[in-house]
């Protein structure tokens, strides 16, 4: 540290490479930190559990052909659920318009009067049935389960009043802060419908982080979805997934033939639809991680460049140096040092940098405030890359012998 | 004060082998003023490195101010070099990213002397060689004897018990050449031991005592029959 003063003294007579070290630091700071910001918001998103049981869940999109009448769905849902109770593995199914994670179905505003504009909470609201628990494997917290007799049929959307419903903990809480939310009423519609259970946990279908404020707030109503498109989610025993998967398709439509089931992605295991689901935000974290890890690069390969450059050029002076009464360890320190000065400069900079970008980001799209522990670990990091960076060309320069001194150039 | 005995110096490649320095035998005594002449390749500036600390030796012993070095470490080199050894190089060797106080202040810094006490030596040896009023300039603003002078303060900043001096007035002009010299001459009656290398018999004639080197060892020329007549001749020369 004694050496501070010669060492800036002696950069200043190396302005360029120094600035441009510096700022390239600083430019590494500024988007590192915000990279590494957006994707832990990405993977904290994607890790988000869905409070159902994933491992068991199989998923298959049916879509009618024909367009049946809706008086006609509910014999063709009840033969299909029997044909799939009846495949060898399957322990129960459910049919549904939509599941976690599935990006599409239906929201209302939840709350304590009629009034659509005085909704406590936005809610994803699930069609389902008394096997609808057992089969995702809901933990109910508090209240019961729908029995069979209240599970009523809805043709349209703007119909449904359901007398009962189950909501979610987190939606529970948001309703009734102050106590149990069992026996009360809230309004999905224009009636009054009585909170029969709890359940801990059920993600929405939604994984847009602009619903992320609420994607733990679900509504199940009892009632089966007369349209042309179902859902159904069907429970596999342990180790039979991949048996059941590759038959299901076969089984439906051996029952009935009137129907598509997409070869693509009409049967999905849970995992499928989870790395579906989540694709755009793994895959911004991984292009958030490779741009990380390339500026990273190019910043240590630019100090390495310019160190060994200045080594080069500095031969003779480290010579004299060494001559003058320098231990291979005061170049080394010398060396370290001067780049942890250029080091200072650059996250100085760069520590603004990264919050300008953060203000544009938030801005821009829709980021959340950059977390300072970010800003402290880059520059931490960022002082650590340079350091292991110019270690190699520094040793080199700690290398030089005295005699260099009276070598001729 | 520099005692060399049966010295060798062998730079070893795949093929061959080179003497630089065979059964070399020098003592310089504290005080003294010795030159060392000899003609290109003889070893003079081999010599000066060693003894200087800046090389190795490969066989032989040398005492400096009583220390056997030959076993020492890079570390203790470094510091005998810094406390106990002054360098004047031919090309100065000023750092040209450093101003005059800065370029005298590097030895001091490897020392680890306090800053009140290396602004006094750095400023006491300025003046010494007329340079105070320079301080601030850097070597690129001076001539090429004022930067000898100011790696002859660097020299001497550090109150070194020996000079080494390789060829200190030969990047010089006449004119500047003379000025170091009475510098060194001045220093030598201050009582430093200064031992300088030189192929200018002028300038070894202004020392206290001449050793000459040839093919790597020290001769006598006077009693060395092969250069005598040489000898005889270039004395005449100078006395003259």
């Amino acid at each position: 540290m004694m050496q501070i003063r010669p060492i800036l003294a002696a950069l200043r007579h190396h302005k360029a490479g120094t600035l441009l070290i510096a700022l390239q630091i600083a430019l590494t700071l500024a988007i590192v930190c915000n990279a590494l910001f957006i994707i832990h918001q990405r993977l904290t998103h994607l890790s988000q559990p869905t409070g159902i049981d994933e491992d068991s869940l199989l998923i298959v999109q049916n879509q009618w052909a024909g367009r049946p009448a809706p008086a006609e769905v509910p014999s063709l849902l009840a033969a299909d659920l029997d044909t799939l109770r009846k495949i060898p593995g399957v322990t129960n199914a459910y049919p549904s318009n939509t599941f976690p994670l599935s990006n599409g179905g239906i929201a209302y505003g939840i709350g304590h009067s009629p009034d659509k504009l005085k909704f406590t909470s936005d809610t994803a609201i699930y069609f389902t049935d008394e096997n609808t628990l057992p089969t995702l494997g809901l933990k109910l917290v508090a209240g019961r389960n729908f029995r069979a007799d209240e599970i009523g049929e809805a043709a349209g959307l703007d119909k449904i009043a359901p007398a009962v419903i189950i909501i979610t903990h987190e939606l529970a809480d948001r309703l009734f802060p102050d106590g149990s939310a069992v026996g009360k009423m809230a309004y999905i519609s224009n009636q009054p419908s009585i909170i029969i259970g709890v359940v801990e946990r059920l993600q929405t279908p939604y994984v847009d982080s602009a619903m992320a404020q609420w994607s733990a707030c679900s509504t199940l109503v009892p009632f089966r979805h007369l349209v042309d498109s179902t859902a159904y989610v069907v429970r596999v025993q342990p180790g039979q997934m991949a048996d059941v998967a590759s038959h299901v398709r076969a089984a439906l439509y051996a029952a009935n033939r009137m129907r598509v089931i997409s070869a693509k992605d009409g049967v999905q295991t849970f995992a499928q639809v989870r790395a579906t689901a989540y694709a755009s935000d793994r895959g911004m974290a991984i292009l958030m991680g490779a741009i990380s890890v390339v500026l990273l690069a190019i910043t240590a390969a630019g100090i390495v460049g310019l160190t060994s450059f200045w080594v080069g050029q500095r031969r003779k002076q480290i010579g004299v140096r060494r001559a003058l009464g320098a231990t291979q360890h005061d170049i080394l320190s010398y060396f370290l040092t001067e780049n942890l000065l250029i080091g200072f400069a650059g996250v100085v900079i760069g520590g603004v940098l990264a919050l300008g970008l953060n203000l544009w980001l938030m801005n821009q799209f829709e980021v959340e405030r950059l977390e300072p522990g970010y800003v402290i670990a880059g520059v931490i990091a960022l002082l650590l890359l340079g350091q292991g960076a110019v270690l190699a060309p520094a040793l080199r320069a700690s290398h030089v012998p005295p005699v260099e001194a009276t070598r001729s150039v | 004060m520099l005692k060399m005995t049966h010295l060798s110096k062998v730079y070893r490649t795949e093929v061959v082998e080179t003497y630089a320095l065979r059964d070399f035998n020098i003592d310089v005594k504290e005080g003294e003023f010795v030159a060392v002449t000899g003609p290109s390749g003889s070893g003079k500036t081999t010599f000066l490195t060693i003894a200087g600390l800046l090389e190795t030796f490969t066989g032989g012993e040398y005492h400096l101010d009583g220390i056997e070095v030959s076993q020492l470490n890079d570390n203790a080199r470094s510091k005998i070099r810094n406390e106990k050894i002054g360098f004047i190089f031919q090309a100065f060797n000023l750092i040209p990213d450093l101003n005059v106080f800065d370029n005298v202040e590097v030895p001091l810094r490897y020392r680890g002397m306090k800053a009140p006490e290396r602004k006094e030596r750095i400023m006491g040896a300025l003046d010494r060689v007329g340079l105070a009023s320079r301080a601030k300039h850097y070597p690129a603003e001076l001539s090429g004897g004022q930067q000898q002078r100011v790696a002859i303060a660097r020299a001497l900043a550090g109150s070194p018990r020996l000079l080494l001096a390789d060829e200190p007035t030969g990047n010089l002009d006449t004119q500047m050449a003379r000025g170091v010299l009475e510098l060194l001459e001045e220093i030598h009656r201050e009582g430093a031991t200064i031992v300088m290398v030189t192929h200018d018999p002028e300038l070894a004639a202004r020392a206290q005592r001449n050793v000459h080197i040839i093919d790597g060892q020290v001769v006598d020329l006077a009693e060395d029959p092969r250069f005598h007549t040489a000898y005889t001749a270039a004395a005449g020369q100078i006395r003259s």
